[in-house]
């Protein structure tokens, strides 16, 4: 008679983040270790996240992976990284209702399977692999009765991807960059939970883009490898601006945040630019957008919103509180409405509550809104801008408890 | 009876110049002395230049001046510093056939007529003051028999404009910074002349652009004042680059001269954009433009092309031989086509020769071109490029002794 057969699953839930300092360049690729610390603010997870299922079973004869129910391959030596450093630290599990017992030794002989899902579409460029590798790490911990916190999770989650560990939080978050050689101290801690600064409206502009990015890897090996300039960010700049930044949040110091967060950008774009072949990640629309912003924050007394931009040419703006967002969103949507056929209920999507604050209910309000008067002769560039995601400062990973949420069958562990 | 009155003339002809090296940054404003050396190339004056002609008469009862045929003003600082210097500098004359005599303290009373033309449009963003400055200062010079050389030449005109005390010689020219306060010996030399290197060619892009530049005088004062990196730059890099490229310029070494020119024209434009609030002198199209070079460039192994950008999206492409450029020119015009209403004939301008090196007569042919190899899946994009000029390393300022070259009438001294 066959023995009946179990599948233990885990489904957890992580958002990504957006770094206000940037990192940029490894001092180590394989451990994935930093030339300076990094700063971001998690994204509220109802908006843009992702959603993972890790399930384990005698029954399942290898390791396997499916992402947006595509099968991929884990053998790439940063999941095995992950899938190794959580499996040294795997425990003793026991549910007694559904008949499972096992033993800390049994995890290396059991295979696991993995369903990954991201809520946003992958190709606008945001929050793939940080996202991903947390909710990885995160999903296999809690699976395997890992005792580490989620500090220790982040170092694990670093070796998927270095941006990656700083989802193991929620608010703002802090890589430190660490001295250690194994890069045991190289982890993220939280500076402020998500409630510290909750003012704060993130839109982001998807912005249309012919050009196939070069990915963050290459680049910043190239960047570490040909910029004269990165070295000096690294050790000079970096490290004060870390300081002011965390002095900034702590005080909810809007002007500095500001100031810091769009001249960090900026410089990481500018190590780019110094780089051989040089990178450009931002385009002239997102010049536009940083056009947009530094006019408007100059013909007010403080600055009312900050832009940082990743390694592609979305922007992420960050306004001081409701008011500013939604004043925002009318200047950004004067200068960059929808292509005529385009449908508002897609083109604004996220928390999409602030459209009414911003009177806008119909194709018929955006043609109507008046040109920001600090831009002189303002254009309107239809088509430029994807569409646009309304969003906010976001509490760090979950376990999803609803069964209804996971994307393994209980029975098969595999994708449903 | 009225005493029969004089006009003493002289018409000149400058060239305009691009760094390979280049000069972003002041240390003193009002004496236009920069942070960092510069290098620059100088092009010829026959397909880019200045001519102008300057005439004084006691007649003229105030110093005006003509800029491509419209009256603008003699009172700012610059053109007061330069008038200043070279009236301080001016000697007697004597021209027995026309009647004229001028004793040296009979300067300071005399009025000067200044008119000068540029032979290409002002609005394609190259050579401006330049080659402007260097005209002015070289025909006044000559007007007033001062005895200084050109590099002494070159002190004055640098205080009209920084760059423009380049175009004091041909081929390739260094300004060095110079460390005295009062700037006297903050001057251009020449480094070797046109005929050094005279295999190289020079194709410029000009780059349709919907925005109005930051100017440079602006640009740079912010930049000093707010990137971080601009100082690192100026101490750390630029002299290093500097006795580099003199080697590679001496040694007509392509390689090492491609590598630094470009290295540098992305680092000055990664210094704009540190700078608060950033500035965005290169496009899409520039960014183009750099794509198709560098993939050429790593297709051949060696380089074949240099790319370097002013303040503007204009592409300065330096060939390193006729071959080279003839390629680099389908690969241009595949790329780059003119709007289906354009003549080829003024779509290529400047040494139009290459047009039939490149079996190109007309349109035509141009749709007929193959995509280059090197590039997967390359788009034309139509209308990006304004229009080429080809040209090639030039010599220095000359005199024009042909009366009907000359901007002013003989006798009125007024503008033809």
């Amino acid at each position: 008679m066959e023995e009946k057969t179990w599948v233990r699953m885990v489904t957890a839930q992580t958002p990504t983040n957006i770094a206000v300092i940037k990192y940029w360049g490894k001092r180590d690729e394989t451990l994935i270790l930093p030339v300076n610390d990094s700063i971001s603010v998690t994204l509220d997870p109802a908006h843009l996240c992702t959603t993972t299922t890790v399930a384990v079973s005698p029954s399942f004869d290898q390791d396997r992976m499916w992402l947006n129910g595509k099968e991929f391959s884990l053998s790439g030596g940063r999941y095995q990284n992950c899938l190794r450093e959580i499996r040294a630290r795997a425990c003793d599990v026991q549910d007694e209702e559904k008949g499972i017992k096992i033993a800390k030794k049994d995890w290396e002989k059991l295979n696991v399977h993995v369903a990954s899902y991201n809520n946003f579409p992958t190709a606008a460029g945001l929050a793939s692999s940080a996202a991903g590798f947390a909710c990885l790490v995160f999903a296999l911990a809690k699976l395997m009765n890992a005792k580490e916190d989620n500090s220790e999770l982040s170092a694990i989650a670093r070796q998927g991807s270095g941006s990656a560990c700083r989802s193991l939080f929620g608010g703002f978050v802090k890589w430190n960059m660490g001295k250690a050689e194994d890069g045991s101290d190289s982890l993220a801690v939280q500076l402020v939970d998500e409630k510290h600064w909750d003012e704060l409206v993130i839109i982001i502009a998807v912005v249309s883009s012919r050009q196939k990015e070069t990915s963050s890897t290459t680049g910043m090996r190239d960047s570490v490898e040909t910029s004269l300039l990165l070295e000096h960010r690294a050790k000079e700049v970096v490290p004060k601006r870390t300081k002011q930044m965390e002095e900034a949040i702590k005080n909810r110091d809007f002007g500095s945040f500001a100031q810091l967060a769009c001249a960090d950008s900026n410089q990481f774009h500018a190590v780019c630019l110094d780089t051989c072949p040089p990178i450009f990640y931002m385009n002239d629309t997102s010049h536009r957008i940083i056009s947009c912003v530094e006019k408007w924050n100059r013909s007010e007394e403080s600055p009312q919103v900050a832009y940082t931009f990743d390694a592609g040419p979305n922007a992420v703006l960050i306004a001081r509180n409701r008011k500013a967002a939604t004043q925002l969103l009318q200047k950004l949507l004067f200068c960059f409405p929808p292509n005529s056929d385009a449908d508002l209920n897609s083109y604004v999507i996220g928390d999409k509550s602030i459209l009414k604050d911003a009177g806008i209910e119909d194709m018929k309000d955006v043609e109507a809104l008046s040109p920001p008067p600090e831009i002189k002769n303002a254009e309107r560039s239809k088509g430029e801008v994807s569409y646009f995601i309304c969003t906010k400062p976001g509490r760090g990973p979950v376990l999803l408890s609803d069964e209804s949420q996971a994307l393994l069958h209980p029975e098969t562990g595999l994708p449903k």
